[in-house]
């Protein structure tokens, strides 16, 4: 890893809130599938009606979900999507560097993690792709 | 979990509140307003029956039947003349009263006098007809539409809350099982209690057989019993039933209305079994098998 690319901070490559899928605790998981296929992005951030972080839903834990569920898909559709989403996450803040959030996402071999104020509001989501895309101009700089 | 309490009535009537660990509340009445002496009478005999069971109660009759089987039925004594009469029995028996409406323009006309706007189970999805109840500010009894899921029945809660009305009460009257039939699902009521609002068993349309006998619907009164006590006994806060002093000759719902000699027998066992449920849930907590999805 280049130098300048271990400088960056993750401000430059976030994705910003409106640029995610991020949602009240009550969308129905049916609603918030369609949010995040629409944002084209594999994850699910739920927020208070203050945009503070709650809960986290992504791909791998629909896969999950499926495996596990006994209900009907229509009903597993209806339910709230908090009532699926994990409430425990690891988040970074915006001066975290890129290469320490890239670490990270190695590290937990995930493909996003949630950028948070010191109040706890979200203010984006770094996903893997754009990180690596930085990576990849600093390294050829 | 308990649900949230609704509270129905007040200032000139009793107030009753519904939910949470409160009483069990009976909604009842004649399906229909058949005439004004009709209607007092009724009132005044389920009125005593309920205040010697000490149950809180809410008078129920319509003044529009909209959705019976023929064109020649019975369809109701009208919007003014109904309320005229509901009025009256709010004045003369002190008890809140409940009533449908089919289209969106009387719903307004109708919490004018009314305590509690019911949605008729066939309309249960209707935007224009759920977002009338709710914009009246009345609390609003949603009936589970007897085509529709219990989980999906959050989307009619939605609309009404799009109002800013979180006073709502979830009925469940029966389930379609192929044509002509319905049948109970138990695990509707707490699938329903999970929306937060209390949920009521409307006992006398469950054992409805819809439209059963060509033009008109029959029913099957003996199982009433039954599942009232079943009901009660999974976990409801309301029971709604129709009640008639000769159902045969009723002008709507002859097949199914509870003939009111046997109304003291039946209430007397759901306040029982609903006070068992309550003294259980108190000695050993909240149902709790979890799954972990």
């Amino acid at each position: 890893m280049s130098t300048s690319s271990a400088n960056r901070t993750i401000e430059d490559i976030l994705l910003k809130p409106d640029a995610i899928p991020a949602m009240p605790p009550k969308t129905m998981v049916k609603e918030a599938l369609e949010m995040m296929t629409a944002g084209r992005l594999g994850l699910a951030c739920v927020v208070d009606r203050k945009g503070c972080l709650v809960g986290l839903f992504t791909d791998g834990d629909l896969r999950r979900l499926l495996l596990r569920s006994q209900k009907p898909l229509s009903a597993l559709f209806a339910d709230d999507i908090i009532d699926h989403a994990r409430t425990e996450f690891m988040s970074v803040d915006r001066h975290t560097s890129i290469s320490e959030a890239l670490s990270l996402l190695q590290q937990r071999e995930i493909f996003d993690l949630p950028v948070l104020d010191s109040d706890g509001k979200l203010e984006g989501v770094i996903h893997l792709h754009p990180a690596l895309r930085a990576l990849l101009e600093s390294d050829g700089e | 979990m308990m649900s949230k309490i609704i509270s129905v009535g007040g200032g000139d009537v009793a107030t009753v509140n519904i939910g949470g660990a409160g009483p069990l509340v009976f909604l009842g009445g004649p399906c229909a307003i058949e005439s004004r002496d009709h209607a007092l009478e009724m009132a005044g005999r389920i009125g005593a029956i309920c205040k010697a069971l000490d149950i809180p109660w809410i008078y129920k009759s319509c003044y529009d039947k909209d959705c019976r089987s023929s064109i020649g039925s019975f369809h109701g004594i009208g919007i003014d003349d109904g309320l005229e009469i509901l009025a009256e029995v709010r004045v003369t028996q002190g008890v809140p009263v409940v009533c449908d409406f089919s289209d969106a323009e009387w719903a307004a006309q109708t919490a004018s006098v009314v305590d509690f706007i019911q949605i008729p189970a066939y309309l249960c999805r209707q935007t224009h007809v759920l977002l009338a109840a709710g914009e009246t500010g009345k609390p609003v009894h949603l009936k589970k539409g007897q085509f529709m899921s219990p989980w999906n029945m959050k989307n009619s809660v939605r609309k009404i809350e799009s109002t800013g009305n979180q006073q709502i009460l979830l009925t469940d009257r029966g389930t379609f099982f192929g044509y002509n039939m319905l049948v109970n699902d138990y695990r509707n009521f707490p699938i329903m209690a999970e929306s937060g609002y209390p949920v009521c068993f409307d006992a006398t349309h469950s054992v409805q057989l819809p439209t059963s006998m060509g033009n008109i619907s029959g029913g099957q009164r003996e199982f009433i019993p039954a599942l009232v006590r079943a009901a009660a006994g999974c976990g409801i806060n309301a029971l709604f039933m129709e009640v008639h002093d000769n159902p045969d000759e009723a002008l709507s719902d002859a097949n199914t209305q509870l003939d009111i000699r046997y109304l003291e027998n039946i209430l007397a066992q759901a306040k029982a079994t609903h006070e068992v449920r309550l003294s259980l849930l108190s000695q050993w907590g909240e149902d709790n098998v979890h799954v972990e999805c």
